[in-house]
Order: C-alpha cells, then structure tokens, then sequence
C-alpha cells in the first residue's frame, strides 16, 4: 500500500464525522439523507482500505452489498420523503413534533 | 453456496418466496382476506420447516449458522409474525391498508429477524438488520389516513438511518483491526494487542450504538414512545418482539461466542444498562398514553435483559434467552388487545379511555392485567421467573450492585403497570366500550395468556428446552 493505513482511516473517520455533523445540524430531511450517505461512504472507504491492508477480497464484496443496502434505503427514503412533502407541505424535520413527551 | 446451504435455508427462502409471491398478487387482487390468509400460512409454513427439517449443515456461506439456536428463534419470530398477521386481519380492512404491501413487507421483516438471529459474521447482522428495518420504515408509515403514523415513519427512518451509518462504520473498524468478518475470528483479532486495537475497540463502540439504537437503550432511546404511539398497533406487535428481540438474540449469540475483547467494554455496558433500566422506569411514571407506557416499559425490558449478558456466564445466556422469549410473548398479547378494541377510526391509547373498561370487558382486561403483571415480574406469571433468573444469574456473576439497580427499577416499574390496572378496575364506568374484537384476536390473546402462565407455573419446560439449544 503506498498510503499508511493509519491515513486511510483517519480519512474515513473525519469524513464519518462530517457526515454525522450533516445529519445533526441540518434540519431539511433531504441533508439528513445527505449527511447519511457520507457515513455509508465513509465505511465504504475504510472497508477497501482494509481489503487491501489484509489483503483479502471481503471488504470490497462488503462493499458492493453496502451499495445495495444504500441504494434501497435511498429509495425507501425518497419515497418517504416525497410522501411527507405531500402530507404536510414541508419536509422540515422540527414541524414534525406533535409527538411529545 | 451449494444444495445443502439452500435446504438449511429453507424457512427463510419460504419467508422470502412466499413474501414475493404475495407483493405479485396484491397487486392484481387486491381483497384483503385471503392475502392475510396466504401470509399467515406462509410464515406458519416457515416456522414448520423451521421446526421440522434437520439442516444438513451447520453454517450457511459463513454468514448465517442453523444450530438449533437459530431454528428455535427462525420458529419463533415465524410464530410472532403469524400471530400478528392474525391480530391484523380486520385491522387491515378497517383502515383499509394496501394488504399486499403489509403482508409481504411482514413476511420480509421476519426473514430478517430469522436471518438476523442467527447470523455469524458482521455481514450477516448487517444483512439481517437492515432486511427488517427497511420494511419497517414502510410499515410504521402503512396507514395513510393518519397524520402520526407519517410522522412516526419519519422518526424512524431518521434513527435508523443514523443507526445504519454507525453500524457500516463500526463494522468496517473491526475489519480493519481484525481481518475477518466472522464473529470468532473478529473477536480474537480484538483480544490481541496491536498498533490497530484502538480502531477495533471504537468500532466494537460503534456496534454498539447502532444496537443501542435498535433495541432502545438509553441514551438512544428517544425514537422510542413516538414511533410506538405513531405507528399502526399491529406493526408495533412486532415491532416491540421481533425487531428488538431479534438483536438482542443476536447479542446473545454474540457473547456466547466466548470471553473475548469484551471485558474492555463491561464498564460500559453496565452504565448503559444501569441508566436504561432507570430512565425508562421513571420516564413511564408520568405517562398518560398506553401505548407510550409500553414503550417506556420495553426499554427498562431491554436494560434489565443486558444485566443477564454482562453476566457472561451459560446460566446469564439462559437466563436472557428465557426473558426475550418472555419478554415478547407478553408484550405482543398486550399490543394484540389494544388491536382488538380498535374499531376503524380509533383505538383507545390514552388512559382515560380505559377509564372502568374491565367492567366493560372484564375477559380482555383481566387478559391484559395478567400480561402486566407478567411484563412486572409478578409471580405465577413468567414474567417472575425471567427476572428472577436474571437477577439470580447476576448475582452468581458477581453484578451485585447491577442487580440492586435492576430490583429497583422493577419496583418502579411495578407503579406505572399498576396504574393502568388500577385505572381499569377501580374506577367507576365512565370510558364507552370498545370493539367486541372477533374470535381470531381472542385466539391469539388466548395463545399469550396461557404462554405466559405455563412458563410461570412449569418454567422448566423452556429452560431445559434453552440449555439444549445455547451455543
């Protein structure tokens, strides 16, 4: 490997981070989507870093089944989305609070 | 994967096939009655199989084991879905839910539980996991003619978005410490020093925060009472059993798979399990909504169910075994009553609609006043017998103070169950009556309530049956 593996996962976790910031702060769903795939791709990436520090093929396979899982979940996602849009006109997530308590 | 992986397979591909064949139908027919009739038989088919076929092999692509461990709760979760596919018959044509769409996103949220409960490598909790939780996305938010059930979809989807994110993260840490996705091998590469141990460590963390977020531990534990009070009744039947129960059976898998790194984590995860038992104890004091109270009552459930993990030892494991399986029949029958007095434009949630209703309908609320005091710990129920076992697991191990935790948290416990109790029967008749519920819902009711009391009164019969199957 010509990068340390260190550097590989420190990559991946300050971009896990960013992501997790994105869906904390951020209150438009579609950001919180947002900030969910950039920690997906953010175990993706140390995934094909550890493939290749082990050597081994099973994180990249890994991989391509997290892509489907996140292609679903976007789509279940979207779909939600679109319905909430539909519903209530905003997809703002604090003017869903009329559970409380 | 050859023949002989397929055939161990076959409850979950029954579960599967059988899904899909439904989603074709519904689509051109859309009556709802015999759609519901096709999945019950279709998971009660798995569950047969489940319960029947001897797996000529033990391991499945070494992602998913079908020991006897796993076939006992593949049968379980089975049975957990039929029983709540029967409690959704006229719930489904009532509120006129698409019943294509219900009953084979049902079905595929149990193949995910079976698959789930008995995984043995990372990928194959990630797979299991994420196979329920997207059918639950959808099914939280089913009931289009209802403002909460989008709003606790919403909810969901958000806290299991996050809980995904975490898990990817968590498992691609652990490869990266240990090589391998297999639990065995996973956990030993965590045991061994390294320059990579710390990432191994934060990922095992992170696993753990995605559980957390799964089966409600405090402090991740907020999606909770929302999605349930959102969420169609019937849906939160499983969701209460079958989501959570299958993490935590794939928790228990995990440490019985030997002492491992996780003594790293034992302070943790006794501080985890101390606050959760207290905080949803005290949290359900004050709540109003039946269905909230649950709730709050299934993340103490959860709190005490990590005690008897943490106890790391072959009665701890029984002892949580015994309790999952407990813990969920009572709850499912519980969710099945609500199910049952719902007609099609309301349900009694809040408390004040259950003002005097065991005078109304003394059967189904005496029902429910043996399901409390089973979700309690009151004996002759089993309830009793499962938090005893825990506590008596606990203290064996060493967890005294755990323990005293745990005893306090069910003496709180016991006000809010009480409460609901006392607000049946010792009030005078003020709340209308409810739906009679049909034959079907009473059969299942009838199905819990003697579960519960057998296991109370002859708890041998699953224990034994327990320590058979551990792995």
């Amino acid at each position: 490997m010509i990068v340390p593996f260190e550097h590989v996962l420190a990559m991946a976790s300050a971009l896990f981070v960013l992501g997790l910031t994105c869906t904390l702060v951020r209150r438009q769903l579609i950001m919180i989507l947002i900030g969910v795939e950039i920690m997906l791709n953010a175990a993706a990436l140390a995934l094909v870093g550890a493939s290749a520090f082990w050597q081994q093929v099973d994180g990249q396979v890994f991989v391509v089944l997290l892509m489907a899982i996140t292609a679903s979940e976007v789509a279940v996602a979207l779909a939600m989305v679109f319905y909430l849009r539909h519903r209530k006109g905003t997809i703002v997530a604090d003017q869903f609070n009329r559970m409380h308590g | 994967m050859n023949g002989l992986e397929l055939i161990a397979l076959t409850p979950v591909l029954i579960l599967v096939l059988g899904g899909t064949a439904l989603l074709m139908a519904g689509a051109w027919y859309r009556q709802p009655d015999p759609l519901l009739a096709g999945g019950i038989s279709v998971a009660l088919a798995a569950g047969l199989s489940a319960l029947l076929l001897t797996p000529p092999v033990q391991e499945i692509a070494g992602l998913f084991s079908s020991t006897p461990y796993a076939r006992f709760f593949t049968l379980f979760w089975s049975l957990s879905a039929a029983l709540m596919l029967v409690i959704s018959v006229r719930y489904v044509k009532e509120r006129s839910l698409p019943a294509g769409e219900y009953v084979s996103l049902v079905l595929f949220a149990t193949a995910g539980m079976a698959l789930l409960s008995s995984a043995t490598s990372l990928i194959g909790i990630f797979l299991g996991l994420e196979a329920f939780t997207l059918a639950f996305y959808i099914l939280i938010a089913c009931n289009r003619h209802c403002d909460l059930s989008a709003e606790a979809g919403l909810k969901y989807l958000v806290m299991g978005a996050v809980a995904t994110g975490f898990m990817a993260f968590g498992i691609a840490l652990i490869y990266a410490c240990s090589g391998s996705f297999h639990l065995p091998e996973a956990l030993q590469g965590l045991a061994a020093a390294g320059a990579l141990r710390p990432w191994g460590l934060l990922g095992w963390g992170m696993l753990l925060v995605a559980i957390g977020f799964k089966i409600s531990l405090v402090p991740f534990h907020l999606w909770t009472p929302d999605v349930y009070q959102g969420a169609p009744t019937p849906v939160v039947s499983l969701l209460a059993t079958g989501s959570k129960g299958a993490v935590a059976a794939a928790l228990i898998g995990l440490f019985a798979s030997g002492p491992s790194g996780w003594t790293d984590m034992t302070s943790l995860l006794w501080l985890l399990s101390a606050l959760t038992m207290l905080v949803g104890a005290l949290c359900a004091l004050p709540q109003t909504n039946i269905k909230r109270l649950l709730a709050y009552s299934s993340v103490v459930h959860m709190g005490t169910l990590l005690i008897g993990l943490l106890c790391q030892t072959s009665d701890g494991l029984a002892a949580s075994v015994f309790y999952v399986t407990v813990y969920c029949i009572a709850s499912l029958g519980s969710f099945a009553i609500i199910t049952s007095m719902a007609d099609g434009t309301s349900e009694p949630t809040d408390l004040e609609q259950w003002r005097g209703l065991g005078y109304r309908h003394p059967v189904r609320c005496g029902v429910l006043t043996v399901l409390l005091l089973s979700l309690a710990g009151m004996p002759p129920t089993a309830g009793f017998m499962a938090k005893f076992a825990i506590f008596h697991a606990s203290i064996q191990a060493d967890f005294i103070g755990l323990a005293l935790v745990g005893i306090l948290a069910s003496l709180i416990s016991f006000a809010f169950y009480l409460k609901v109790i006392m607000v049946m029967f010792m009030t005078d008749e003020t709340a209308p009556a409810c739906h009679p519920g049909t034959t079907l819902e009473h059969s299942v009711l009838a199905i819990c309530t003697g579960a519960v009391l057998l296991f109370g009164l002859f708890p041998g019969l699953l224990f034994d049956l327990i320590g058979s199957i551990l792995p």
